[in-house]
């Protein structure tokens, strides 16, 4: 393989992979806590439409990210509503949520006068280190030759795992999606905690959505996110719920969204469509093998994961 | 300790509660749609009219809506169900696709000259087998192994469509017309297997649909097997205690929603598209059955008007584009509904009362006498 094919496979690779961290890393700090959060696809495209938009209006980049974050939590909340406070299924709620954000975000695309749909960014993240630096051979445009989202995700990353597993939140975090019930009898507050990581993750899925109309694709088209959602959804077992591997395996997976484009480039005919079906075909070999039975809990799912806690009334 | 209110288990809800509630959903929903309609400067009662008017306005409307309720109604059937057993199957979708697939292989593979009856049935049974199978994916390892099926069910959905994509779209498999140089479309299955239409672009597909509908209620209500059936949704414990197979059941129940699902996509093959056609399978049915099968309360025959309902919300759609209005809309008001519906299960399952004041004084008086 020639050599710039490589450089320019593995740097699209990462600028792919950012959007599945970003959904990756909130979906397993949601799952920590025990709330399996199946809206992710809706929470970040209604993130890459309201951070289009505010970047759009303000012309302001960091607006629009802020705007993302804060949509991507807001859609989580009725999630965090329906499956804290109400204690109903977490699935139907979860699959609610992509199919109201999806509507929610292609209507607001296309509404008004002058419909966003069609155009270009006002804004667009570019690499933010000098150049000189990614002059070094390889390694340079690896690790300079990236935009200020790039650089946020890995801090975002070090953060949420030294969070998970080095602090007393984290610690609390990992018990209430473990056991709330011991949880609640040690002083903790179960629906808080969860309440909390709900929206950090929706936070983030909203984060990762603008990342694609802000940076990836910079316009709006009526789904910029592809099945970035989903696809964040089946990394967060192949991660084990773990931030570090996370960021591998969507790094992965980014590379190989974009081995079309390279296969193209040297001539070899693989379809698309076969190589589309690799990270859900993964997920779910990853799943049999290594889930099933005893070896859950090896793996990490935590054990209240999905079930719905109801506190004793006294 | 005092509370303002007190939330506690509902034993069993009453009729009118259970009716109440969905209709109180979808009302909910179209007042958050008008709110949002008014919020970008559209006029929501003409875009409520337009839409009912697409629906229902027209005996071609009518026909439409009941086109598009058809594979509604066995998508909600499948999950139905499925979800009445605790078995979470959301991969209605790639179930569907994959009926698809195998009905319009069948469908293609069959002689010209094979009779209509037989044909028509050999290529709508083919799709059920196919959904089954793409079931099993994701049953047979939670059966046996104690796999997930959340996630294989859902993941499998997107195997399921690349596949199909791949099939015409991505090679010249059999499935693609070999005639269709300009632009890639599936190859057609058989005149032979087509069902027959009787109103407009209806056809009997739906009294299928309607008949698998029927047949689920009756089988889960009024036959022993389907009393085991309800044992088992209620408690794996309960039904091991009582000598039910819960294995065997779980896998059966998995594979009856597959074919399910499965016939919708055969149902459409055969029915009104005649091919295999990516886009038009790719429409999220199987996600809307979900809808439809929770706003019917996983009631096999309540799904029938629901799927309706849905089907017309689905119909009047593009309708909205002609006077401005996005036809995401429709998405808008099926998300909410299903948001809507899935909280106001909360008050089904659960009843909300004012503390008793004189509970209160009785234990501070016992509290009181033992100090």
């Amino acid at each position: 393989m020639n050599e710039s094919v490589l450089m320019l496979t593995l740097m699209a690779g990462i600028g792919l992979g950012t959007p599945l961290v970003f959904g990756t890393v909130g979906e397993i700090l949601t799952e920590r806590s025990g709330i399996l959060n199946l809206g992710v696809q809706g929470m970040m495209i209604f993130g890459a439409v309201m951070g289009f938009w505010a970047t759009f209006v303000t012309g302001n980049l960091w607006l629009g990210v802020l705007a993302s974050l804060v949509a991507g939590a807001a859609m989580s909340l009725i999630h965090a509503f329906n499956s804290v406070t109400l204690r109903v299924s977490q699935i139907v709620s979860g699959l609610a949520l992509t199919i109201f954000g999806t509507g929610v975000a292609v209507y607001i695309g296309k509404a008004g006068s002058d419909p966003l749909i069609g155009q270009p960014s006002k804004a667009v993240f570019e690499p933010i280190l000098p150049e000189a630096l990614s002059d070094i051979p390889i390694i340079g445009p690896l690790i300079f030759g990236h935009d200020a989202i790039i650089y946020l995700s890995w801090a975002m990353v070090a953060a949420a795992s030294y969070y998970l597993f080095r602090t007393r939140p984290g610690l609390t975090l990992r018990a209430v999606g473990e056991d709330p019930a011991s949880a609640e009898a040690a002083g903790i507050n179960v629906s808080r905690v969860r309440y909390v990581h709900v929206m950090v993750g929706g936070a983030l899925a909203g984060l990762g959505g603008a990342y694609f109309s802000l940076a990836l694709v910079p316009s709006w088209q009526d789904n910029p996110i592809g099945q970035a959602g989903w696809i964040s959804i089946a990394l967060v077992i192949l991660a084990s719920w773990r931030p570090w591997r996370a960021l591998w395996v969507a790094y992965i997976f980014g590379i190989a969204g974009r081995l079309n484009f390279t296969f193209q480039t040297l001539e070899i005919n693989v379809p698309a469509t076969l190589l589309n079906m690799l990270p859900f075909l993964l997920a779910i070999i990853a799943m049999i093998v290594l889930t099933s039975g005893k070896r859950a809990r090896f793996l990490g799912a935590p054990a209240a994961l999905g079930i719905p806690y109801f506190r004793e009334e006294r | 300790m005092s509370r303002r209110f007190i939330v506690e288990p509902r034993g069993l809800a009453s009729w009118w509660l259970k009716l109440v509630i969905p209709i109180g959903s979808v009302l909910a929903a179209m007042v958050l749609g008008a709110a949002f309609l008014a919020l970008t400067g559209n006029d929501w009662i003409e875009v409520y009219q337009k839409m009912a008017d697409a629906a229902f306005g027209s005996g071609r409307g009518v026909a439409e809506t009941l086109v598009s309720a058809t594979p509604l109604i066995l998508t909600g059937v499948a999950a139905a169900v499925a979800f009445k057993m605790l078995v979470w199957n959301i991969g209605g979708e790639g179930q569907l696709i994959f009926g698809a697939i195998m009905a319009a292989g069948v469908g293609i593979w069959l002689s010209e000259s094979t009779p209509a009856v037989i044909a028509v049935v050999v290529v709508v049974a083919a799709g059920a087998v196919g959904g089954a199978f793409w079931a099993s994916l994701s049953a047979v390892p939670k059966v046996y192994l104690g796999t997930n099926e959340i996630i294989t069910t859902l993941m499998l959905n997107f195997i399921a469509l690349n596949l199909m994509q791949y099939l015409v779209l991505g090679s010249s498999s059999p499935w693609r017309d070999p005639e269709a140089t300009q632009f890639p479309q599936g190859r057609p299955i058989i005149e032979n297997a087509r069902i027959p239409e009787f109103f407009h672009r209806l056809d009997w597909g739906l009294f299928v649909a309607i008949g698998v509908a029927v047949a689920a209620w009756f089988v889960i209500s009024k036959t022993r097997s389907g009393f085991e059936y309800r044992i088992v949704g209620n408690s794996f414990d309960t039904a091991r205690y009582a000598g039910i197979r819960v294995p065997r059941k779980v896998l059966g129940t998995f594979l009856a929603s597959g074919a399910a699902a499965g016939l919708a996509g055969s149902i459409l093959v055969a029915g009104i598209l005649g091919k295999m056609d990516p886009r038009s399978l790719d429409l999220g049915l199987g996600f809307t059955g979900i809808i439809v099968a929770a706003l019917a309360r996983l009631n096999p025959i309540a799904i029938i008007p629901v799927a309706v309902l849905m089907g017309a919300l689905n119909n009047a759609g593009p309708s909205l584009q002609s006077i401005g209005v996005p036809d995401a809309t429709v998405q808008i008001l099926q998300g909410a509904i299903l948001i809507f519906a899935v909280a106001g299960e909360f008050l089904i399952l659960n009843r909300i009362r004012r503390p008793d004041p004189t509970a209160g004084e009785a234990k501070a008086t016992a509290e009181a006498q033992t100090a």
